[in-house]
């Protein structure tokens, strides 16, 4: 069941019809069952794996903190996160490990393979729950004794999917004092959702078809024009298909009360691969510097140390998106150029005038490490990769259109960025409200595209 | 006391300056509505939408019949799918004594309930002909395709359909998926029109080109089209044997289709076409009740070889509306002799010489019924 579908709607509109007519101590109940329903919308087989991974965290953190710090409430810790890691090897990592296994023997790839499902949103609800049960151990987060409420912090249906991924203490403050969102909040949400089905339908899903035209024809498409016209598509699709879905989450969570954390903040805008890293996908960039670079040590224990920390997060990073050594060379590459970035970080303030560039620059880094992310195999990144800088022209993949849709977007960013237009519009004159919504919806009605495309981070 | 009503010149309460949410989300209906009714629902979008598209062509046959020059003469009009291969061209200069004048609207593609929302949309007040010619494959009913589940009848009719049609229109497909799509389409016709206008987007110097061309000249070369003379001569077919012998110059696709059309199995009789004749049919007959256009049906020739699989048919629904005073039903076996593979230039359509012969005679017999 997709954010951008009919049933979805009508799901949705159950839900919160129900959700606000419902007594007060039954909201919750409501809230999970249709969190559940959602999740067994897709496949009601794998509810027992959701269910079983509650039950192990949630006893896990009330074991924790039970047992006074030491050598056992470790060896707990350890073996929850061991329970959750397990899940997310088995399912999402052996058959590659398998793969390699049988490479390395001189066998077939798929000779030790298995037919399994990548079950729904597992990346995203086991970093969830881990982060948790850290929380718990080291006493900065409360052990909920209410199965109903944690087992509805781990389905929650809009971030069960693909996040944004919510710290439990967030969650936890909204669900014990929730409280009726006003008029300004509904409206905010309202707007977002419609914004990140824009992004997704209108826009994501129309790159979605310039990149796949490309990366599923490379043969087909030569020369540099065609290879760069298909990774700033695949640029543009990434990050409206995340971004939008995220908008979705976050308004649908704000509709029913709840706030969730900003994950996108205009990362095409960074100046420096740090600063793109500060603005993407930001719930897992904080959740790797929380529970993955800080642990490891951070930068607090000399230059090389913490290049081996940035490197081993962003390569842990990479293989959380997929299992393949695609992701680990993009996660390798993010690594290598934010260890790059320290070492020759400016020592003094760079004019102002030198941030465009730099904006550029970063820019086109993030689309050359695009190319791993989006290709099929190593063989063909490298083909791409040859192919954006090869002399040969080739022919361009966009229409003219598509430059004006991607300008329009381009000033759409800078003026968020500087003026924060969505703000502005939210609480804005009623027609100026309605009619900024009139033209989001016309945009899904009209460029919108027709064939039901999947959103990038489900398969994640 | 009128200090007590005095407008307040204070600033507003933070309580009143609180954004009203139903107010807001009205608004954001409202505007919508008038968004997309003024650019979808009216005929400013279908003026320039893909003339060669569905939408197109219904609206530019029906944009050229409501234009055409009036001779004076009394008009009579034809409509029908791509097997209704009446020429008014042939028709009136073949005619030209007579006191009638021949047009058409025939669009490829279209069914009896595109016809209904055509007649009405051309002719609101049913007064402006002397007959209306409808062609059918057969007066009985045999099903051998469920037309009342084509979707492709919103597309057809997005320039003509209106918000009060939909309930009905969106009912009279068998489907729950396909009524949900006509209702949706029908109601939001941007979404309907999607395609069209990322095409617009992408073509729209060549758009405009097309649009303006069909605007000036598409009446005219409609009207003076030339037809192939291609035709199945030389064809025959073994029944027994159930094998068809090709004209020598058969693609396989041409194969393919004959076989499909002329040697299909027999379907069972089920009773659809009927219940959807007697829907569609019955509106245009409603429509013209009590008016003074007639309403002519005539069975079409019915292919290159007459198929002889008996098919034991319920009903004969076309035969049921000849007792109503307006209708008229041409004799069954008018078109007997056009039924020859040199007159046809696939299994259903015929050609330039099939055709001619076929308005020439449809004409005659026409104005013969009406009175000269």
């Amino acid at each position: 069941m997709l954010f951008n579908t009919t049933r979805f709607c009508l799901f949705f509109a159950v839900v919160l019809t129900l959700f606000y007519n419902a007594p007060r101590s039954w909201r919750k109940v409501m809230l999970l069952a249709a969190s559940y329903y959602f999740y067994m919308a897709w496949n009601a087989k794998f509810v027992l794996l959701l269910l079983t991974l509650t039950i192990i965290d949630y006893t896990a953190a009330l074991w924790i903190k039970r047992v006074p710090p030491g050598a056992k409430r470790k060896l707990l810790l350890i073996a929850g996160l061991s329970a959750n890691l397990s899940f997310l090897g088995f399912f999402k990592y052996y058959n590659f490990l398998a793969g390699n296994v049988a490479t390395l023997l001189g066998m077939p790839v798929h000779s030790f393979g298995l037919d399994i499902i990548l079950p729904m949103g597992i990346s995203f609800h086991t970093f969830q729950s881990m982060s948790y049960v850290v929380d718990v151990y080291r006493d900065e987060q409360a052990a909920i004794s209410n199965p109903i409420d944690y087992a509805l912090f781990i389905s929650f249906f809009p971030q069960l999917v693909a996040g944004p991924i919510v710290r439990a203490g967030e969650f936890f403050a909204d669900l014990y004092h929730w409280r009726r969102p006003g008029n300004e909040e509904l409206l905010r949400g309202f707007l977002l959702v419609v914004l990140g089905l824009t992004k997704k339908v209108a826009l994501a899903d129309q790159f979605a078809k310039l990149s796949d035209s490309y990366f599923n024809n490379l043969a087909g498409h030569p020369g540099a024009l065609a290879a760069w016209s298909g990774v700033l598509a695949f640029a543009a699709q990434i990050y409206f298909d995340f971004s939008g879905y995220t908008d979705m989450a976050i308004g649908l969570a704000l509709l029913l009360g709840f706030h969730f954390p900003e994950n996108f903040r205009r990362p095409y805008l960074a100046g420096s691969i740090t600063e793109f890293w500060h603005r993407w996908h930001i719930s897992l960039s904080r959740w790797l510097r929380d529970y993955l670079y800080i642990p490891l040590g951070g930068n607090r224990h000399g230059t090389l140390k913490t290049y081996r920390n940035l490197m081993l997060t962003m390569l842990l990073g990479g293989l959380w998106h997929g299992a393949s050594w695609n992701f680990v060379i993009w996660g390798g590459y993010h690594g290598a150029l934010l260890s790059l970035e320290r070492a020759a970080r400016p020592r003094v303030r760079l004019p102002i005038f030198v941030y465009p560039l730099r904006v550029l620059v970063t820019f086109i880094l993030v689309c050359i490490g695009w190319v791993f992310f989006r290709a099929a195999t190593l063989g063909d990144s490298v083909h791409v990769v040859y192919q954006m800088f090869s002399g040969r022209a080739g022919i361009g993949l966009w229409y003219r259109w598509h430059f004006w849709l991607a300008c329009i977007m381009l000033v759409l960013a800078l003026v968020e960025e500087k003026f924060g237009w969505f703000e502005c519009v939210v609480t804005a004159p009623a027609w100026v409200y309605a009619t900024v919504t009139v033209v989001l919806l016309l945009c899904v009605e009209l460029i919108g595209v027709t064939e039901s495309i999947p959103f990038v981070y489900f398969q994640f | 006391m009128i200090t007590a009503i005095r407008p307040s010149v204070e600033p507003l309460s933070g309580e009143n300056r609180r954004p009203h949410l139903l107010g807001r989300l009205g608004l954001v209906a409202l505007i919508f509505c008038i968004a997309e009714g003024l650019i979808f629902h009216t005929s400013f979008y279908p003026s320039i939408a893909e003339p060669g598209s569905t939408a197109g062509t219904l609206y530019w046959r029906l944009q050229n019949e409501e234009n055409r020059q009036r001779s004076g003469k009394k008009d009579i009009l034809a409509i029908g799918d791509s097997r209704m291969a009446f020429r008014p061209r042939i028709a009136n200069e073949g005619n030209s004594a007579m006191a009638y004048s021949f047009a058409t609207i025939a669009t490829p593609g279209t069914t009896p309930r595109c016809w209904y929302y055509m007649l009405r949309e051309i002719d609101p007040r049913a007064r402006r002909y002397s007959a209306i010619i409808l062609p059918v494959d057969d007066y009985d009913d045999e099903d051998w395709e469920d037309i009342a589940g084509r979707v492709s009848d919103l597309y057809y009719l997005l320039p003509i359909l209106r918000v009060s049609d939909l309930r009905e229109f969106s009912m009279s497909y068998p489907a729950n998926a396909a009524r949900w799509e006509a209702f949706r389409g029908g109601l939001l016709k941007g979404w309907s029109y999607r395609r069209d206008f990322q095409d617009l987007l992408v073509n729209h110097e060549r758009r405009m080109l097309e649009v303006n061309w069909t605007r000036t000249e598409s009446a005219k070369s409609f009207y003076n089209f030339v037809w192939t003379t291609n035709s199945l001569k030389g064809m025959s077919v073994d029944w027994a044997a159930r094998k068809i012998s090709y004209p020598p110059d058969t693609t396989e696709e041409q194969r393919r289709v004959l076989n499909n059309v002329l040697l299909r199995g027999t379907a069972p009789q089920v009773g659809y076409l009927a219940a959807y004749r007697r829907k569609w049919f019955g509106k245009i007959v409603e429509h013209y009740r009590g008016s003074h256009t007639r309403l002519i049906f005539l069975r079409l020739p019915r292919g290159p070889v007459v198929r002889p699989y008996p098919v034991v048919k319920k009903s004969g629904s076309i035969h049921e509306f000849a007792s109503h005073p307006q209708v008229a039903l041409l004799d069954e076996h008018l078109f007997d002799e056009l039924e020859h593979p040199e007159l046809f230039v696939d299994s259903l359509h015929m050609n330039g010489p099939g055709s001619a012969r076929f308005s020439e005679v449809l004409a005659a017999e026409v104005a013969r019924i009406l009175g000269r």
